[in-house]
């Protein structure tokens, strides 16, 4: 039996065609505040959900640090109607998966199911926001599996050197705080904070629901508005305060910690997602560490064989963003890998790029996103992101063209004003040095 | 195709410490997607002349083009002296031609804003790239020609070897990915699976150019090689360029060596001192090869003993008994011989009581069977793994390019249906075959000052 066949039998016949180009999104605020999103995405037989709220790390202190997180995992836990192992038995039914975590600027839950149950999908979704039952026993025995993970985040030199590289880069703000939490932050929080940081948070107008797949939109449309109509508006103003500026103090650190490689992490502040410089910061780690034929690699992996790994990060969902080089080598090369990335990092502070490395990073930082676009899961997590950022669902039309327009000029500019001072945080193990 | 956990080392990956980092959305961009229509055209798959097979398939999900060389090559097929060659290769294939200087390559393939990637198995070697799809006959000419020309360039290759040695310090420092490595170490030894596909640091630091070319000309010959092409394309005008490129490759080669038969892994057990706080366990038991009628029924019990936090192991040994922070079983499916594996991070004063219950759960399937339910569930997963894979043109290729490889493309496009077909009675007696309370090894992963 061909695969053809095979796909029919099972109902999974493929689409007619559309028109080419982005697919129409369907956009709507329900009358209690939330904000629905929802692509028909005929391409294949899945769809894909995910609903953002605005909870996170930046609302937390260190003493409760972590408690985002730790709500979002035991809302799946089980709701008023089923018990955690029933929801996991459900969504394994409908050929999909489900989670939630925190982050530091919102909190989701994201799920996946063939298409023909695109509606169960979107009825657990709103059975575990709106109806999670939030017991004593599952927020204890959930502190026992946060604590293990936040052990493995330790034991890894990688995620451990991210983490102590954000407490360093952030300071007194709460960007700095690990999203996990720490073990002092998690042995505090108890049940009742946990109910009462869900209620705080969990409001309509703080929610963001996108739903990307092959399934009529109208139809999905409807059933959202049905499902979460329900949820009362809220009738006190939110409380968002004000968060305190990091420093900007730069610095060097040398931890030791036990592993066959060093970390070696450099960065700064960056903007955030729709700040004027955005394109051109996403264009400046694009021509340090975008794709193989990025510099850091060129340079410091294919010319000096100093590592593996080389790679350059910005992250704007953070108010303001981050950029940070990586790089894991062999402990005898730490100082002269150190070197060589701040080399790198004060050559195109002070040179100019030429027009063939800005033409590279270009054409490979847009047929990246164009890539990752194109699964249901990345498309809905984008669609919420970007509205949830503020900068509304159809903001990858305006970066594109952003993006085009960027000069070497642009990007000798934004290296001078955001690469600087740099903070570096070193894993080094200790009987290697 | 069956799921595998892939024990294989990913090389060209730059998404590693992206995995790591949950804090880390990918950016925000254009979408090329073009969305189409129509069912999913059957693949096509022709044998070139010289004996290239090639499979084609028109996907119009988004205007990209996966195109995807599969070479019959792998960590298998070193003699001890030629340990970590294949993977070296790998390494060495994107770094020019003489027609291609080093460099040119990655360059060429990011300035229309595609990607490449490659991997080095046991029984395979893999090179991906995806481009926009009107780039395809430029890919395939690349490919073809990385295939047989390349240069080998000694100053390239002696930089390589600091980057190879390394991947292996960044294999050990993660837990998982290196217990993966000594579970399949301590299963499959003394077989050509049992051993590092890096190679040892002495064999890489030794490595001639002349030793890496021999090798080279053997084993990356017409008969050893598929293209796999997925996309936006007329697989018309796919199979002439492929006849002009791929088609006109020469090459005889050698013959690959027979694997000696898996051994058995009953009893073989080490525990391996480690830096972290937290213990790892993993078990291994050995199943029929990929060819075997026993696969199917033996991959429903994979999914439904670990495959989500519904499966038994989780909520038995993990939810309802605490043991463990995580657990899961995963499928190694080797052309000559599969593990089924039980991979768990706990607590180390939990190692033995852990041990025991999954062996508690095993047992329970052999004595009572699996519920409808589960067999349901289990089918509707493998059914779901599919439709995501069509979701991007490389998920695709990589299955119909594995199955061509190792297995056959009718027995991939012929698996889901056999996996429907499956009973409760044979699952359970796949249990009862092939997972002995005595039939599998055993690795642990034990903190420092833990360890005996």
């Amino acid at each position: 039996m061909t695969r053809l066949i095979l796909l029919a039998l099972l109902g999974l016949m493929l689409p007619p065609t559309t028109l080419a180009g982005e697919l129409p999104v369907v956009k709507e605020r329900l009358d209690n505040g939330l904000t629905l999103l929802v692509r028909e995405n005929p391409s294949a037989p899945v769809v894909a959900v995910s609903l953002l709220v605005r909870m996170g790390s930046r609302w937390e202190t260190p003493q409760i640090a972590g408690i985002s997180n730790f709500v979002q995992a035991v809302i799946v836990k089980g709701t008023t109607k089923r018990n955690g192992g029933e929801i996991a038995e459900a969504i394994a039914g409908l050929g999909g998966k489900l989670s939630a975590n925190g982050d530091t600027d919102y909190s989701e839950i994201r799920g996946t199911a063939l298409a023909r149950f695109w509606r169960e999908l979107l009825g657990l979704t709103a059975e575990l926001a709106l109806e999670p039952a939030l017991l004593p026993d599952q927020a204890e025995s959930e502190r026992d599996f946060l604590v293990a993970r936040l052990q493995k985040r330790e034991d890894n030199p990688t995620t451990r050197a991210f983490d102590t590289f954000f407490a360093k880069l952030y300071g007194a703000h709460p960007y700095a705080l690990p999203t996990l939490g720490t073990r002092q932050s998690l042995a505090r929080i108890d049940h009742q904070a946990i109910v009462a940081w869900y209620r705080r948070f969990y409001r309509p107008e703080r929610m963001v629901l996108a739903f990307s797949g092959q399934a009529p939109a109208a139809e999905v449309v409807a059933e959202a508005r049905r499902l979460f109509a329900a949820l009362p508006p809220a009738t006190a103003p939110a409380i968002d305060p004000p968060l305190p500026a990091p420093t900007r103090a730069g610095g060097r650190s040398v931890t030791a910690q036990p592993a066959q490689q060093t970390q070696i992490l450099m960065g700064s502040l960056a903007p955030r997602v729709g700040d004027r410089d955005y394109a051109a910061v996403k264009l400046l780690s694009t021509v340090l560490g975008g794709g193989l034929a990025g510099r850091l690699f060129v340079e410091l992996r294919d010319r000096q064989g100093l590592a593996y790994t080389v790679n350059a990060f910005f992250d704007p969902s953070r108010d303001p963003g981050s950029f940070v080089v990586y790089m894991g080598t062999a402990p005898e090369n730490g100082a002269r890998a150190e070197q060589a990335l701040a080399r790198e990092i004060e050559r195109i502070r002070t040179e100019r790029v030429s027009g063939e490395e800005l033409r590279r990073a270009k054409a490979y930082l847009l047929g990246a996103l164009a890539m990752d676009r194109r699964t249901n899961a990345r498309q809905a997590w984008y669609l919420a992101f970007f509205e949830i950022e503020g900068v509304g669902y159809e903001f990858p039309a305006r970066y594109r063209a952003a993006v085009e327009t960027v000069t070497a000029d642009d990007l000798l500019r934004v290296a001078r004003t955001y690469l600087r001072p740099l903070t570096t945080v070193i894993l080094h193990p200790p009987d290697k040095r | 195709m069956v799921r595998s956990i892939r024990m294989r080392a990913p090389i060209r990956s730059l998404a590693l410490a992206a995995l790591l980092l949950s804090g880390f959305p990918l950016f925000p961009g254009g979408s090329r997607a073009e969305p189409q229509g129509g069912a999913l055209p059957r693949p096509q798959r022709h044998v070139l002349p010289n004996g290239v097979v090639l499979i084609v398939q028109e996907h119009r999900a988004s205007d990209v083009v996966s195109l995807q060389m599969w070479v019959r090559v792998g960590g298998r097929d070193e003699a001890p002296e030629e340990l970590g060659l294949s993977h070296y290769l790998e390494h060495m294939l994107f770094k020019g031609t003489p027609t291609r200087p080093p460099g040119s390559i990655d360059l060429m393939v990011e300035s229309v804003g595609g990607q490449s990637n490659a991997f080095t198995s046991y029984d395979f070697t893999h090179f991906d790239v995806v481009l926009p799809a009107d780039q395809a006959a430029v890919g395939i000419a690349l490919l073809a020609d990385i295939a047989v020309n390349a240069s080998f360039d000694q100053t390239e290759l002696d930089r390589e070897r600091l980057v190879v040695l390394d991947e292996m310090r960044l294999t050990e420092d993660d837990a998982e990915r290196f217990l993966g490595r000594r579970l399949s170490e301590e299963a499959y030894t003394p077989t050509p699976y049992g051993r590092s596909i890096l190679g040892t640091p002495q064999l890489i630091k030794e490595l001639t150019r002349e030793r890496l070319a021999r090798y080279y000309r053997e084993r990356y010959v017409p008969k050893n090689m598929s293209l796999v092409v997925v996309g936006a394309v007329d697989p018309e005008s796919i199979r002439r360029t492929a006849t002009q490129t791929f088609g006109r490759l020469g090459g005889e080669g050698k013959p690959r060596a027979a694997m000696p038969p898996q051994p058995d892994p009953g009893g073989r057990a080490s525990d391996v001192p480690r830096p972290e706080k937290q213990a790892y366990l993993g078990l291994a038991w050995k199943t029929p090869q990929v060819s075997n009628d026993d696969v199917p029924a033996t991959d429903l019990l994979t999914y439904i003993l670990g495959d989500s936090p519904s499966s038994r192991l989780n909520v038995a040994v993990r939810d309802r008994k605490g043991l463990v922070s995580t657990i899961e079983a995963g499928y190694v499916t080797r052309q000559f011989g599969g593990l089924v594996t039980v991979t768990a991070r706990l607590e180390p004063q939990n190692l033995e009581k852990a041990e025991a219950a999954i062996l508690d759960e095993i047992r329970r399937v052999q004595e009572e069977g699996v519920t409808e339910a589960e067999r349901q569930r289990a089918i509707i997963t493998a059914e779901a793994n599919y439709a995501f894979d069509i979701e991007t043109v490389e998920g695709l290729a990589r299955d119909y390019g594995e199955a061509e490889t190792n297995w056959t493309l009718d027995n991939e496009l012929n698996y889901l249906s056999r996996l429907r077909q499956i009973t409760g009675a044979q699952i359970q007696a796949a249990a009862r075959k092939y997972f002995g309370d005595k039939d599998y090894a055993r690795v642990r992963f034990v903190p420092e000052r833990a360890a005996r």
